[in-house]
C-alpha cells in the first residue's frame, strides 16, 4: 500500500515566535526554524533550555530543547538537542483480526517523527553582513502490526510488529544583512541539502518525511528604538508577521502565522514575553491555534494532507513553553563606541619623529555607560606596523563624547619607496585588553622619499641618513686631519664646514627635482650617489654632513617668491662675536644668534646650490639672507623662516 | 631666452637702490658684495646696498641715495642698507625679529662685559667716541643716522652693533641715547628692558639718577597702559 502523504520535516515556525535579528533577546536565535543562518548576538558562551507542555487530551510536558552556542571572534558555533521536537501518530491500520469468531482485535500503527539534534555555524563578514548554515538530524520510527500466516500442520495467523527506523539529515543556508539602523533582511533555504535513507518495507512507503526545496525571505523594520516589526515569507505561500517591543530589560512580542496547510487563514498566534539580564534570560511563550485541536481526526485526512512541520501541523496542540538561557560572557561588555575617525593627512614614513607629537588621526568616541571611563586608543597600519601602537589614555565622562588623538610609530626599517594604499585599524578599549570597538580606514602611506612641501619637515631627511653622513664626513675630515690639527680649536667647525662644502661641490651638480615634483626629497646618500639634486636635496645633504660632525645647522625657508620657494642653510661656527674677525673682515657676512643657553654665537648662511666653492656659497647665502631675511624684514613678516634641525 | 635673461638682469640692475659718494674728505673706505678687502672710496663712486663704508680720523663722506643725503663723520662706519627711513611699524617688526633670529632659549644670560673702549673727550659730544674699534665706529654711525632723522634705522643699526660687538654695550651714554629713542618712539617695553640692563652698568651719579628716573617713568607708563 503506497500513500502519498505530504510530510515535510520543517518550515520556518519557531516556538518563541518571529523576532528578526533584534539584539534585545538571545533565546529566539536558538530556534533553527526561524534562524537558519545560525545568527547570534552572543559574545561568548550561551546555553539555553526550553521546557514545554502541550495541551492535548491530557497535558504532556517535556524538555523541548537544550542548546549550546559559542562565539569566537566573528565565528559562531551552536548545537541543539531537541527531545521535544517530535510528533507521534497512533492509528488503526483498518485491519481486524477475529478471535474465537466473536472477538475482534484491530491492528495498530505507530509512526513517530523526531528531530533529534542539529548543528549550526555562522560567520560575521562585517557588522552588517553575516551568513551561516544549519544541519539537522531527524529520525522516523515506523511501527505497524501485521498478521502473518504460519504454515504448519494447520494454518496459523500470527500478529507481528513490523518496525523500521529511517534517518534523515537536512542542511540549509542563510544570510543576514543590516541595511541601516532601521532595516534588516534575511534569506534562507528550506530543505536545500537532504540526505535520507530509503524505506525497506513497502508498508511504510509514502510516510517518510518529504523535503521539497523552498526558500524564505524575511525583513525587519525598526520605526522607533523600542519596537520592531517583522515579516517572514516562504515561497510555499506561508508567512508570519510579528511585532516586538522592548521596555527596559523586558521584551514582548506577538507573532501571527498563516500556514498554507492549516486553517483558518491565520492559523494561530505565538505570544511571548521575556526578561533579560546581563547573565540570563527567561522567556515565556505559547502557541495558540484558532481551530479546534481536540476534535477527532481521521486517518484518511492524515493520508491525504500529510503534515508540513513536526511541531506545527493540523494535529499540533496548543503549547506553552518556558525558556531559560544563560549568557556566560567571558568577553568585555562594550562600554565605548568609536563613531568615526578623521585622518589628519597621509603618512610620510620619513617624518617618524613628527608622529611622536602629532596625531595622524582623531577618533570620535562615546561612553555608553553611566560611569567615568578611561579609554585606551590604539592603532595599527597594515604593511607598516607589526604590532598595535598604543596612544595616550583619554578620560571620558558618563554618556559623553570625546575626540581621541591616535598616534603612530613608523619603524626605523620601513623602506618602501613607492606609495602604498593601506588600511589603518583604529581600536578603543576600556579596562581590559579586549577591544570595545574598532574602525578601519584606508590610508595612503607614501614612499620614504615623499615630502609634504613643508621645509620644517626636511629635518627628518637630514636625520635619517646620519650614519652614512657621519662615515662620509669623518673619512673626508680625516684626510684633512693634518690641516685641522694645526688650527685653534675654536676655528675647527668653520674649517670643517668649508672642507665638507668644497668636497661636496666637486662631486655634485645642481639639478631640478629628479621626479619633476616638489614632493620628492633625496636622502644624503642618494644625493651623493646620484651626484646631484635640487635645493632641498643639497641643503638636506650638506646639513646632514655638518650635523654628523657636531656642527649645528638650521634650514632657511625663503617663501618670498610666491610659487618659487627656496631652501638653503645656516650653520653655527661656534665662534663668539668677538672671534668673528678670525674668519672674516666683513661684519655683514655673519649673523649673531643666541644659543639655547643665551650665549651669542656666529652663524653663517650658505647657498648649497652654488656649487662652486665655499667662499662663493657663503657670499651668495649672505647676500640673500641679508636682503630677504633682514633688510626686507622677511623673518618678521614670515616670508623667511629659520628652522632648527635639532 | 637669452634676451629675456638680459632684460631681467638689466631691469634688476636699474631698479636696485644705489648710493653715490657725493663728497669725500680724508680716508674713507668701503667693502662691498661681501668682500673681505677695504677699498678706498672716491667722490662719485656708486655703491650698492651690500656695502659698508667706514671713515678714518678727520675724514668725512656724504652719501646720496634717492632723496636722502647722509653725512658720515670721522671714525664712523655704516652699512648703506641702513640709510633709509623706516616706519614705526617696520621698526617694531625688526625688533621682534631679534628674538626670531635666536635659537630657542633655555635660560637668559644677562652678564655684561664692563670693558670700555675708546676715550670720551669731555666737553665734546658725549655720543661720539674717538676709537678705531670697528664696533664703536658702527655705534658712531648709528648715532649719526639718528641725528639725520633716521631714528628707526639708527635703533636697528645700534642693536645690530650690540649683537656683533657685545663689548660696546658697556658704553652707558650711547645706550641711554638709544634707550631714550625707543621711549620716544613709544616702545616703552623695549625701552624699559634697555634701561634695566643699563642700570647694571658702571654709571656716573648723573647717569644713574637719569636712568632710575626714566625707568620709574616707563614702569608707570606701562602700568597705566
Amino acid at each position: 500500500m503506497i500513500f502519498n502523504a505530504k510530510i515535510l520535516s520543517q518550515s520556518s515556525f519557531g516556538l518563541t515566535g518571529l523576532w528578526g535579528l533584534s539584539s534585545k533577546a538571545s533565546v529566539p536565535f536558538y530556534n533553527y526554524e526561524t534562524n537558519t543562518s545560525n545568527f547570534s548576538i552572543l559574545n561568548d558562551w550561551g546555553i539555553s533550555l526550553t521546557y514545554g507542555a502541550e495541551f492535548s487530551e491530557s497535558i504532556n510536558s517535556n524538555i523541548y530543547s537544550i542548546s549550546l552556542s559559542k562565539t569566537l571572534s566573528d565565528h559562531n558555533l551552536s548545537g541543539r538537542f531537541s527531545p521535544g521536537y517530535q510528533k507521534q501518530f497512533l492509528f488503526s491500520t483498518g485491519e481486524v483480526i477475529v478471535i474465537n469468531d466473536t472477538t475482534t482485535q484491530s491492528l495498530n500503527a505507530d509512526y513517530t517523527y523526531k528531530e533529534l539534534f542539529g548543528l549550526g555555524y555562522s560567520y560575521k563578514f562585517t557588522p552588517q553582513l553575516s551568513a551561516g548554515f544549519t544541519f539537522r538530524f531527524f529520525n522516523q520510527d515506523f511501527n505497524r502490526e501485521i498478521v502473518k500466516p504460519v504454515f504448519g500442520d494447520t494454518l496459523y495467523l500470527v500478529r507481528e510488529n513490523l518496525n523500521e527506523q529511517i534517518n534523515y539529515w537536512k542542511g540549509d543556508l542563510g544570510i543576514n544583512f543590516f541595511l541601516n539602523d532601521n532595516f534588516s533582511f534575511s534569506a534562507a533555504s528550506i530543505n536545500l541539502l537532504n540526505i535520507a535513507e530509503q524505506t525497506e518495507n513497502p508498508e511504510f512507503e509514502g510516510y517518510e518525511l518529504k523535503y521539497e526545496t523552498e526558500a524564505l525571505l524575511a525583513g525587519s523594520y525598526t520605526p522607533v528604538e523600542f519596537i520592531n516589526l517583522h515579516l517572514m515569507y516562504e515561497t510555499s505561500g506561508s508567512f508570519q508577521v510579528s511585532a516586538a517591543g522592548f521596555a527596559a530589560q523586558f521584551v514582548y512580542g506577538l507573532t501571527a502565522f498563516h500556514d498554507k496547510y492549516q486553517s483558518p487563514y491565520f492559523a494561530g498566534i505565538v505570544p511571548a514575553i521575556g526578561y533579560k539580564s546581563k547573565l540570563f534570560e527567561i522567556f515565556l511563550s505559547g502557541v495558540k491555534y484558532f481551530s479546534d485541536r481536540k476534535a477527532e481526526q481521521n486517518f484518511s485526512q492524515f493520508e491525504d494532507e500529510g503534515i508540513h512541520n513536526i511541531i506545527n501541523n493540523p494535529y499540533s496542540y496548543d503549547k506553552i513553553l518556558l525558556s531559560l538561557s544563560f549568557n556566560i560572557d567571558g568577553s568585555t561588555e562594550q562600554k565605548v563606541k568609536l563613531i568615526d575617525v578623521e585622518l589628519v593627512e597621509d603618512i610620510y614614513p620619513t617624518f617618524y619623529d613628527a608622529y611622536v607629537d602629532n596625531p595622524i588621526a582623531y577618533g570620535l568616541a562615546v561612553n555608553l555607560t553611566d560611569e567615568k571611563l578611561t579609554i585606551k586608543p590604539s592603532l595599527k597600519i597594515k604593511d607598516v606596523n607589526e604590532a598595535v601602537i598604543q596612544s595616550p589614555e583619554i578620560n571620558i565622562a558618563p554618556f559623553d563624547t570625546v575626540r581621541i588623538p591616535f598616534y603612530i610609530i613608523i619603524p626605523d626599517n620601513y623602506s618602501a619607496g613607492k606609495p602604498v594604499l593601506s588600511y589603518a585599524d583604529f581600536y578603543i578599549s576600556v579596562t581590559s585588553d579586549e577591544t570595545d570597538d574598532q574602525l578601519q580606514k584606508p590610508m595612503l602611506v607614501n614612499g620614504i622619499n615623499a615630502w609634504d612641501g613643508k621645509v620644517s619637515n626636511l629635518r627628518y631627511f637630514i636625520k635619517r641618513d646620519v650614519d652614512f653622513s657621519m662615515n662620509y664626513s669623518k673619512k673626508l675630515l680625516s684626510d684633512n686631519k693634518q690641516m685641522l690639527d694645526t688650527l685653534p680649536s675654536a676655528l675647527a667647525p668653520f674649517y670643517k664646514a668649508k672642507i665638507l662644502f668644497d668636497d661636496f661641490v666637486k662631486r655634485l651638480v645642481y639639478t631640478s627635482d629628479p621626479r619633476a615634483t616638489e614632493e620628492y626629497v633625496q636622502f644624503p646618500k642618494q644625493t651623493i650617489d646620484l651626484k646631484g639634486g635640487d635645493c632641498d636635496d643639497l641643503s638636506v645633504c650638506y646639513s646632514s654632513l655638518l650635523e654628523s660632525v657636531g656642527i649645528q645647522t638650521a634650514l632657511v625657508d625663503y617663501k618670498s617668491n610666491g610659487t618659487f620657494r627656496h631652501v638653503n642653510i645656516l650653520f653655527n661656527t661656534g665662534l663668539t662675536p668677538g672671534q668673528a674677525s678670525y674668519i672674516t673682515n666683513n661684519d655683514t657676512k655673519y649673523f649673531v644668534r643666541k644659543n639655547s643657553s643665551g650665549d651669542d654665537e656666529i652663524w653663517l648662511p650658505v647657498e648649497t646650490t652654488s656649487l662652486t666653492n665655499f667662499a662663493t656659497g657663503w657670499k651668495i647665502g649672505v647676500e640673500k639672507f641679508n636682503k630677504e631675511a633682514i633688510s626686507d624684514l622677511g623673518i618678521a613678516t614670515g616670508k623667511v623662516e629659520i628652522i632648527e634641525v635639532y | 631666452m637669452k634676451l629675456l635673461l638680459i632684460i631681467l638682469i638689466v631691469t634688476s640692475v636699474l631698479t636696485a637702490q644705489t648710493y653715490e659718494a657725493i663728497k669725500v674728505k680724508g680716508e674713507v673706505k668701503y667693502q662691498t658684495d661681501s668682500g673681505e678687502k677695504w677699498l678706498g672710496l672716491k667722490q662719485g663712486d656708486i655703491l650698492n646696498s651690500n656695502s659698508v663704508v667706514t671713515s678714518g680720523a678727520d675724514a668725512q663722506v656724504q652719501i646720496k641715495t634717492e632723496n636722502i643725503i647722509f653725512s658720515l663723520k670721522e671714525l664712523s662706519a655704516i652699512s648703506l642698507s641702513n640709510i633709509k627711513q623706516l616706519s614705526r611699524d617696520e621698526l617694531l617688526l625688526a625688533l621682534a625679529m631679534e628674538d626670531m633670529l635666536n635659537v630657542p632659549k633655555k635660560n637668559e644670560n644677562t652678564a655684561l662685559s664692563t670693558a670700555v673702549y675708546g676715550s670720551k673727550e669731555d666737553g665734546i659730544n658725549p655720543l661720539f667716541i674717538k676709537s678705531d674699534n670697528f664696533g664703536i665706529k658702527r655705534l658712531n654711525g648709528a648715532v649719526q643716522l639718528a641725528e639725520s632723522g633716521m631714528e628707526e634705522s639708527a635703533i636697528l643699526a645700534a642693536k645690530e652693533t650690540y649683537r656683533k660687538y657685545p663689548d660696546v654695550k658697556s658704553i652707558p651714554a650711547i645706550r641711554i641715547f638709544f634707550a631714550d629713542l625707543l621711549s620716544k618712539k613709544g616702545l616703552y617695553e623695549e625701552a624699559l628692558k634697555e634701561f634695566l640692563e643699563i642700570q647694571t652698568l658702571n654709571l656716573t651719579v648723573e647717569q644713574k639718577a637719569e636712568v632710575d628716573s626714566t625707568t620709574d617713568e616707563l614702569k608707570k607708563k606701562l602700568m597705566n597702559n
